[in-house]
């Protein structure tokens, strides 16, 4: 017997360790109802244990070559490589000035926003507050778009919460370790958000495809959906608020499985394949954040009459449009909207106003033929075929 | 002249390393495995555990071993993922085996044999993968065979190089 586990230990052992492999496979494995078989979405305790120990190992050199490469990015871009840092001052100054005016102007409205919100009890989510990490490694895998950032339940991080960039969604926290995170990003092929088509008003869930390209997934075949649109987050998952940019729409294809069902592939807005920094959404509420109340005064005091005073110009402008119903033609055709990468086009010479009828025509009203029609003088047969408008006015007498 | 036997004939052509090599090694792969695609851009269509198991499984000769050291790489593999736990194991628990048994019976030194071979327990690591995860488990998964060509392909390219480095690390006596 001896002899045989002896000469047999090769495959023996094999044998054993793929057999418990195996096991453990099939207890992470669940059938649902659907028929389908799905992995358990939260781990066992002692998966979990083997994902920590995983994640103990790899964390640290990853943390260590990462604060390495950010070191050298710092020495350089702070001391080194400061060409244009003027410049780029300056422009950034302006920026900030136009979004401080452009802010004070939409305050008003910001503010009507939620008290009309409040007054129907709708229950839109501010982002409260944020947690800002560092992206610091990967899973490895191509078949798993998720990576770690270097904060964890240190930081009071959750499983679920949502991770963003200032350009769009990137993902939501899948697994919280003491001093890290997993982040599962929303171009993996097991990832779910719910969004919305901007223009079409159109509903799907957003998930990963083979190759790593974020898609719309179980949308009707519609042709209005045209590659640009804008995409964002619906809020109906739970996880991340409604209104964040998800990206735009790249190109439609015909779901290989499904006739009258579509796949929407989506551009995402943040740059996914280069992430360093991102935000976690660590609480949402149905008013604005300290932070961003702090901004609207800021601006407010800074732009607040600059930002009024433009805002009245424009009502005045929209008054005198108003009244004046013969500087704007009310049959013109609408202008063109603009294409993707193309300017909206205008017309070269704007339409010539179209009159509205006078209810009691006198001579006076335009296109009335005049009296004298007959008696044209010279300067009469030169002048364009225009309304005789002139009013009669007592003859002046020379001193 | 001396006569050996089967078992010290194989006992002389078994590379030795030290000790920390064992350690540190497999541990770079898997840090490196994680960190290079972040400062790829996301490209990870490479496989650097199983490029070093199959390294230790060559040079080992040893099955045993190579199913142990292929078992723990894929473990870590998969624990650093969203996906079961076992599914890499599976796949490279079997490649470390069929290294170490193919390592017996080849000429390791021979380059373009390791590059060959590295190659395709690539591609069978690939295949046992796709096979646990849709036929094993029935998850849903889409994947592309151009895809896990071009990781084979990238996986003999970073052996090219690697083999003669960690070649270097080796006990001469």
């Amino acid at each position: 017997m001896e002899s045989f586990f002896f000469r047999y230990r090769n495959p023996l052992v094999l044998l054993a360790i793929l057999v418990a492999q195996i096991v453990g496979l099939a207890v992470q494995v669940r059938h649902t109802d659907s028929g389908r078989n799905t992995l358990d979405p939260q781990d066992g305790p002692g998966v979990r244990l083997i994902r920590l120990w995983a994640n103990q190992a790899v964390s640290p050199p990853e943390r260590l070559i990462h604060s390495s490469k950010l070191g050298t990015d710092w020495l350089w871009q702070n001391y080194i490589d400061l060409r244009h840092t003027q410049q780029q001052n300056e422009e950034l100054q302006k920026t900030i000035d136009r979004l401080r005016l452009e802010q004070a102007s939409l305050l008003e409205d910001a503010k009507q926003g939620e008290r009309l919100q409040a007054l129907v009890d709708f229950q839109q989510k501010y982002i409260y507050k944020t947690v800002a990490a560092q992206a610091i490694g990967s899973s490895g895998s191509d078949q798993s778009r998720l990576f770690y950032i270097d904060k964890g339940a240190d930081y009071k991080l959750e499983r679920d919460m949502a991770v963003i960039t200032p350009d769009g969604i990137v993902g939501k926290v899948r697994e919280v370790f003491p001093h890290s995170a997993q982040v599962l990003e929303i171009n993996d092929q097991t990832s779910g958000a719910g969004v919305i088509l901007a223009t079409t008003r159109l509903r799907g869930t957003l998930r990963g495809n083979a190759i790593g390209q974020p898609q719309i997934i179980g949308v009707l075949a519609d042709q209005r959906i045209q590659p640009g649109e804008q995409v964002l987050t619906a809020g109906g998952d739970m996880i991340f608020p409604r209104g964040l940019p998800v990206g735009v729409v790249e190109k439609v294809i015909h779901d290989p499985d499904r006739d009258a069902f579509i796949d929407v592939i989506v551009k995402p807005a943040a740059q996914l394949d280069r992430l360093d920094e991102v935000l976690v959404i660590t609480s949402t509420d149905a008013h604005f954040s300290p932070q961003e109340q702090q901004d609207m005064a800021a601006s407010e005091a800074l732009k607040g009459p600059e930002a009024a005073a433009i805002l009245e110009k424009k009502k005045a402008a929209a008054i005198m449009a108003e009244r004046l119903p013969g500087l704007t033609d009310p049959n013109a055709p609408a202008p063109t909207p603009a294409q993707p990468g193309q300017p909206a086009t205008t017309p070269a010479t704007p339409p010539a106003p179209k009159l509205l009828p006078s209810a009691h025509s006198d001579r006076f009203s335009p296109g009335a033929v005049p009296q004298d029609a007959g008696d044209k003088s010279g300067s009469d047969q030169l002048a364009p075929k225009a309304p005789k408008t002139t009013p009669k006015t007592p003859p002046r007498r020379n001193p | 002249m001396p006569r050996f036997g089967a078992n010290s004939r194989r006992d002389m052509e078994i590379r030795r390393y030290p000790v920390l090599v064992y350690a540190l090694v497999p541990l770079a792969a898997l840090v490196l495995q994680a960190w290079l695609p972040r400062a790829l851009r996301g490209y990870a269509w490479f496989d650097l555990p199983l490029v070093v198991t199959v390294y230790f499984a060559l040079g080992r000769r040893s099955p045993i071993q190579g199913t142990l050291m292929g078992a723990v790489m894929g473990l870590f593999e998969d624990a650093l993922t969203q996906h079961a736990i076992g599914i890499n194991g599976v796949a490279k628990t079997i490649v470390g085996f069929l290294a170490a048994s193919v390592g017996v019976r080849i000429d390791v030194e021979n380059h373009t044999i390791r590059l060959a071979l590295n190659f395709l327990l690539s591609l069978l690591s690939s295949a046992i993968y796709v096979f646990i995860y849709r036929m094993l488990l029935g998850l849903n998964l889409e994947w592309s065979w151009i895809i896990e060509l071009i990781k084979a392909i990238d996986n003999s390219l970073i052996a090219m190089v690697l083999f003669p480095l960690l070649d270097r690390l080796q006990i001469r006596e």
